[in-house]
């Protein structure tokens, strides 16, 4: 399918050609009904709302932003779990947005996915062992010893003792179960694992502890993960290049080391400062910059740019009237920022951007 | 005299499969005003210091020892009748769980009067007005008409901000806070935090932090606690913790974390998982995971003893001083490395 007449903006992607996965102005909108017999529509939660990102192979893409703002919704889309609305996802330069389940199959080997809740994500009447090997068996990956074969060989792979096959998931704790979730993903050596939270559930040494096998298993296996999180001091931990999302948009993309020296939109530079530092000095001079209010409905979003009711460099008149572009802003080509008003520096305490959102407009 | 002194504090809970030492002799003192972090990982004991010293544990199973004296009266041996008299009126407690915490059948207005008028005897007017006062403290919009609204109609961050407003709507002496920004978003967090510091300026309330985020701890504690595993393993003030940490599980805690200001290609982390507190491992509590186990560590359990330059700051491991400064600065020093 070809992607659909641009309406106010077409972000551009710059194609190398190495992208293993491109996603363009992906829309996901959910449907609110009214009626029981006759559905009438009338409304829709835009999840996702016209999302454009490429990824490179052996590339870690980090994802932030606050509950509810479609980060797990756009991870959904790109596995094919939800159908999206509108947009293309690329997938080796096959676009796999209109596939049916069984053309969509040989994909399936090749994308997986480590879920948020290590609780909740295995099944709890099935032994590790079935687990980790499903995937084997129902893409006909071997014959049974093979299968438990390689299955052994992945509980190592992560951590896990080759012997506890046998066990059920209430036998392990937080961190061990996460491992399994890591083992299940890794089974039909995929070259993608889209990461929903896979550590934000867990304490932190645990935490440190599934961090660093997955950028062991990126290292060894070459993996191209999206990693999504709301733990800013993560996703700049794992990722090369970070995007954060805002009410369905992505409002920010920077190479990691930019995003977090040199934020362009003001929606960054407030998560960015409300992040605690585990250091009592710097912690304490710093101001956080506190967004007033929750994130806005997103049924029913606000007009122009999204993040202007909240915003503390908003101007009227124009933010609230005229959508800002995704357009580049900082040093490097690949930083781009959806905002009338980008930082021109950082760190900004609050004053300094209220004052700063007045002057002459760039661009 | 501190406002809270507890000492010694035991909690073990008989379970079918045997005794599990929740909290195993934990001392430490909050005066007027100042703000205590405790942290350590889940399982280590936080939260059932907390309740115990509440009253808040299940009577039949629970089994405590020690003392909490709250200004000199001890709350372990107080009656039902007067822990319902101190709790929510002096002492006032924020829970991790917005979404459970609030009764889903009554308004939040409904709510908030009821926690004043169990203690005080107002008019329902009073009360009402008071509530309104409060939401509006906490930074909830239109809160004369929000009263009526019920839980569902708030999103987690406003139900935290009405679960703080029920616990200050008595003044209390003392604010503990279980978790409290745990489930929420960090642009909510820092709404958060900043309120409390903002009320606890304006209040003069002592603050009880539990958390096991070391970022969180690091901004607003004055004292901080690290336990571990039901024990207390590191105690003293925020700087002290911080810039001259002296336990191999706080090395650890420091490690772990991904830091925006520092950049770090590999996080130090603690190997294996927090012991069963049915059977904890003899001696220190901590060997098993411990880098720098040694004999002693497996059969002495270390006292809490200060540390010989810096009295105010106790710490339990079996470690010499030397080696002890010497990784610290090791581990401070990568991280300030780190620091671009």
């Amino acid at each position: 399918m070809a992607t659909q007449a641009s309406e106010t903006e077409q972000p551009q992607l710059e194609l190398k050609g190495d992208e293993l996965l491109v996603v363009e102005n992906l829309k996901k909108h959910f449907p609110v009904t009214r009626g029981i017999i006759f559905q009438k529509e009338i409304a829709s939660v835009k999840a996702v709302d016209g999302v454009s990102f490429a990824i490179r192979e052996g590339e870690t893409l980090g994802v932030v932003g606050e509950s509810g703002c479609g980060k797990s919704t756009m991870a959904r889309c790109i596995m094919k779990l939800l159908e999206p609305t509108s947009g293309v996802v690329r997938f080796r330069g096959h676009d796999i947005t209109r596939l049916s389940r069984a053309e969509m199959r040989p994909f399936r080997r090749e994308m997986m996915m480590i879920f948020q809740d290590p609780y909740a994500s295995l099944n709890p009447r099935k032994r590790v062992g079935f687990i980790v090997a499903e995937a084997l068996q129902v893409h006909k990956l071997g014959t049974e010893a093979e299968i438990k074969r390689r299955v052994q060989e992945l509980l190592e792979v992560v951590g896990l003792n080759p012997e506890h096959y046998n066990r059920f998931p209430h036998e392990f704790s937080g961190g061990q179960r996460q491992r399994i979730g890591v083992a299940r993903a890794l089974a039909v050596n995929p070259k993608l694992i889209v990461c929903d939270e896979p550590v934000s559930a867990l304490d932190v040494s645990v935490q440190a502890q599934i961090l660093n096998l997955l950028k062991d298993l990126q290292r060894d296996f070459g993996l191209t993960y999206i990693f999504i999180a709301h733990d800013l001091n993560v996703v700049r931990h794992i990722s090369d290049r970070v995007m954060v999302m805002y009410l369905g948009q992505a409002v920010e993309t920077a190479e990691r080391h930019e995003l977090y020296l040199e934020p362009k939109h003001p929606y960054t530079g407030a998560l960015l400062s409300a992040v605690p530092i585990p250091d009592p000095e710097v912690g304490r001079n710093r101001k956080r910059i506190v967004l007033e209010g929750d994130v806005p409905s997103p049924m029913n979003p606000p007009t122009a740019c999204r993040f202007h009711p909240r915003c503390p460099r908003f101007v009227e008149g124009h933010c609230d009237v005229e959508e800002p572009a995704l357009v580049h802003r900082g040093g490097s080509a690949a930083h781009t920022a959806k905002c009338h008003y980008p930082l021109e520096r950082w760190p900004m305490t609050e004053a300094e951007m209220r004052r700063a959102g007045t002057a002459t407009p760039a661009a | 005299m501190a406002l809270l002194e507890v000492t010694d504090l035991k909690t073990y809970f008989r379970t079918d499969d045997g005794v599990v030492r929740a909290v195993d002799g934990v001392s430490f003192t909050v005066d007027k005003g100042q703000t205590l972090g405790i942290v350590g990982e889940s399982g280590s004991g936080k939260s059932v210091t907390c309740l115990t010293i509440m009253g808040l544990n299940p009577r039949r199973s629970a089994m405590t020892s020690g003392e909490a004296l709250w200004k000199g009266e001890d709350l372990l041996s107080a009656s039902p009748r007067r822990l319902r008299e101190i709790r929510g009126n002096e002492i006032a407690m924020i829970f991790q769980d917005p979404m459970t915490s609030l009764n889903p059948v009554h308004k939040i207005g409904h709510q908030l009067a009821e926690a004043m008028r169990l203690h005080e005897d107002v008019s329902a007017k009073t009360a009402r007005a008071r509530a309104v006062e409060l939401l509006k403290a906490v930074g909830i919009p239109r809160a004369e008409r929000r009263l009526d609204d019920y839980p569902h109609q708030f999103s987690g961050g406003m139900r935290q901000r009405v679960m703080i407003a029920m616990a200050l709507i008595n003044n209390p002496d003392l604010l503990i806070a279980d978790e409290p920004t745990t489930a929420l978003d960090v642009t909510t967090q820092a709404q958060i935090l900043t309120l409390i510091e903002k009320l606890q300026a304006e209040f003069g309330s002592a603050v009880i932090m539990i958390t096991h985020d070391l970022g969180v701890v690091a901004e607003i504690a004055d004292d901080v606690v690290v336990m571990y595993a039901a024990e207390v393993a590191e105690k003293g003030n925020v700087n002290q913790i911080f810039k001259k940490p002296h336990h191999p599980y706080t090395w650890g805690l420091m490690g772990s974390l991904p830091r925006l200001d520092a950049d770090t290609e590999r996080l130090v982390q603690i190997q294996g998982q927090p012991p069963s507190l049915l059977r904890p491992p003899t001696g220190c509590r901590f060997h098993p995971r411990c880098p720098y186990v040694m004999p002693v560590c497996k059969e002495v359990d270390p006292e809490l003893a200060p540390v010989s330059d810096d009295p105010g700051h106790l710490q339990a491991c079996h470690l010499d001083e030397e080696t002890k400064n010497r990784e610290a600065a090791k581990l401070l020093a990568g991280m300030m490395a780190e620091a671009t």
